[in-house]
């Protein structure tokens, strides 16, 4: 590549910009007009893809509604209900609040499409439940809370998903349904793990709730275990499109918290609004300087040439999926997930498609990972927001997110190269593969 | 410190914009699924209106409501160095997101208003009118870098993010 070209001189404009601290989605739009002003294109060409790719897309509008069907999840007293129906399932068992911490994220993820947003909603009560008489260290709380949030967007809905549904057309439904196992697997290895401290390390044991309250219990949480059934349920009887899906499961939330709850307010609504609009804008932002950069991508013709380059390594499908497995390991260290999902990912599809790698099941795998990489130091998302949270080194939290790092990225290999885990379930609804 | 009271009143302003483009998105689906399942008569307008409302929603917010705290950025080099470094980063970035901006300017406003030619399918809406929020926001994004590449060269430290604060939504 010549190190002058517009193209590189974009590419570095961008990379630079990034480490000055220019937010993404910025960079790649400056990065982008750098390209079009030296290779003499039309510069309004920037205006145009941008509004038209947001005008154009109605999958992407998916994103908001998800994010603001958990944050009317939130707004409710839900986090308590559901802590306390976790409890009663795997409380007593040796670990149990450690054990709850994982049960809630994968309830949760049912309910959210986001890793964050769970970290952020239980990640306070979990901290001063677990370390409340110092019955486990805080910094294993905290690590179990970031890495058991890792979930969230792995069992459906998820937000990665339907980015990743849009750069390479792929169907929502299968790619969620396709999540569904990876997602409890993660959390079998986590609970897995646990249990085997539980002895080593003394993790104390939670009074036993008696079985006559349990009903009581599993009335209290029950809307709220009833959300991910009503999502896919819309989603796979064809009655909604994945969006408007997205949008009953928003009204549900609404409905559940007003209603059954009564704990909403208008000026709860009116903060919910504004909250889920705030992260809408970061993320959409994002998207927005992806969908200019990806037009000088195009342009430039990267992603074939970079198949071609590929082609010449002769490389096996299943050695395909490892390099891009551990290039994805290695980028989620430094980079920002949705950054390598709309950008580094249309540049491995081409390649991946032409050796025949079923597009779910690369999807659902490039997910898990970039899910990995919001608790790989340095850069972690998650372990930022939870050394906020707990008050902890970043150090003492990365010692215990260790292990479980392990047993994750051993799980991420089953999911990799046993395609079967992801594909069964969407090949019993009927997808074609 | 007026000027500062003047700026929070604002920005609450814009607030109230976003939370009401989100609420008309979010009103425009049910409606949507409404009349098609119980009504049995699909209409196209609704599609129309929840696609503007999150094109603008994005422009519209990224220009005036997101604080520079809560954008996605890449700070692992930008929160470890000195004060003094950071000031300079900072003036660099900004310096060439206002130049590249505001070199693409006259060209985007180009494009917009050449789209008064076309109106929308459904509500008739002249595009220019619906695509000028692009313009609105270039414009936006180039006072508030220029305002602080002259905030930060006069000396100001810029904040480090937190992040808690981050919502990149995965």
């Amino acid at each position: 590549m010549n190190p002058t070209s517009p193209f590189s001189l974009c590419l570095a404009a961008i990379v630079v910009l990034s480490l000055l601290g220019m937010p993404i989605g910025h960079a790649m739009i400056a990065g982008s007009v750098l390209y079009l002003y030296m290779a003499g294109l039309d510069m309004g060409t920037a205006a145009e893809q941008l509004i038209n790719g947001m005008n154009g897309s109605f999958l992407l509008l998916a994103i908001p509604l998800f994010i603001l069907a958990a944050e009317f999840m939130n707004a409710g007293s839900i986090m308590d209900r559901l802590l306390r129906f976790c409890n009663a399932l795997v409380g007593r068992y040796r670990g149990g609040l450690a054990h709850v911490n994982v049960v809630q994220s994968i309830i949760f993820a049912g309910m959210s499409g986001s890793a964050l947003a769970d970290a952020a909603s239980s990640g306070k009560v979990m901290q001063s439940l677990m370390t409340r008489d110092g019955r486990y260290p805080a910094s294993f709380a905290a690590a179990l809370t970031a890495v058991s949030s890792v979930i969230g967007p792995i069992i459906p809905p998820s937000i990665p998903m339907v980015l990743y549904a849009l750069i390479s057309d792929t169907s929502i439904g299968y790619l969620f349904l396709g999540g569904v196992i990876p997602g409890l697997l993660l959390g079998a290895v986590q609970m897995a793990l646990i249990a085997f401290n539980a002895k080593r390390r003394n993790f104390p044991v939670e009074p036993p709730i008696p079985v006559r309250e349990w009903p009581r219990i599993t009335w209290q949480a029950f809307p709220a275990l009833l959300m991910p059934v009503i999502l896919l349920g819309c989603l796979y009887s064809g009655i909604t499109t994945p969006t408007e899906a997205a949008a009953v499961a928003a009204a549900y939330a609404l409905a559940v918290s007003a209603i059954l709850y009564r704990s909403v307010t208008w000026a709860d609504i009116y903060g919910t609004l504004v909250r889920s609009s705030r992260i809408t804008i970061s993320i959409g932002m994002l998207i927005a300087g992806a969908l200019v950069f990806n037009y000088v991508i195009t342009v430039e013709n990267i992603p074939r040439t970079v198949a071609a380059l590929l082609k010449t390594w002769e490389l096996s499908p299943m050695m395909f999926l490892l390099v891009a497995n551990v290039i994805l390991l290695i980028l989620g260290c430094f980079l920002e997930g949705t950054t390598i999902l709309l950008v580094i990912l249309p540049v491995m599809l081409p390649t991946a498609h032409a050796l025949g790698i079923d597009p779910v099941h690369f999807g659902v795998v490039a997910v898990v990972n970039i899910m990995i990489g919001l608790v790989t130091p340095p850069y972690g998302l998650l372990l930022f927001m939870m050394v906020r949270i707990a008050d902890i080194s970043l150090t003492e939290l990365v010692k215990e997110v260790l292990p479980f790092l392990g047993v994750m990225i051993l799980a991420l290999g089953l999911i990799t190269f046993i395609p079967e885990l992801v594909l069964f379930l969407p090949k019993l609804m009927g997808y074609k593969g | 410190m007026r000027l500062r009271k003047a700026g929070a009143w604002l920005r609450r302003r814009a607030e109230n914009v976003v939370a009401a483009l989100f609420a008309v998105m979010f009103v425009a689906f049910i409606l949507q699924i409404v009349f098609r399942y119980f009504f049995n008569f699909p209409v196209g307008w609704t599609t129309e209106l929840t696609l503007i409302c999150w094109l603008w929603m994005v422009l519209w917010g990224s220009a005036f409501v997101l604080r520079e705290s809560e954008e996605i950025r890449f700070d692992l080099i930008y929160s470890a160095v000195s004060p003094r470094t950071r000031r300079a980063m900072g003036v660099v970035m900004g310096v060439a997101l206002v130049v590249l901006y505001a070199m693409s300017l006259p060209a985007a406003i180009r494009y917009v208003s050449f789209m008064k030619v076309e109106k929308s399918s459904y509500l008739h809406i002249r595009l220019d009118y619906l695509y000028s929020i692009y313009v609105i926001f270039a414009v936006a994004i180039i006072v508030r870098y220029a305002w602080m590449v002259w905030q930060l060269s006069r000396g100001r430290d810029p904040a480090a993010s937190d992040g808690t604060e981050v919502a990149s939504g995965l």
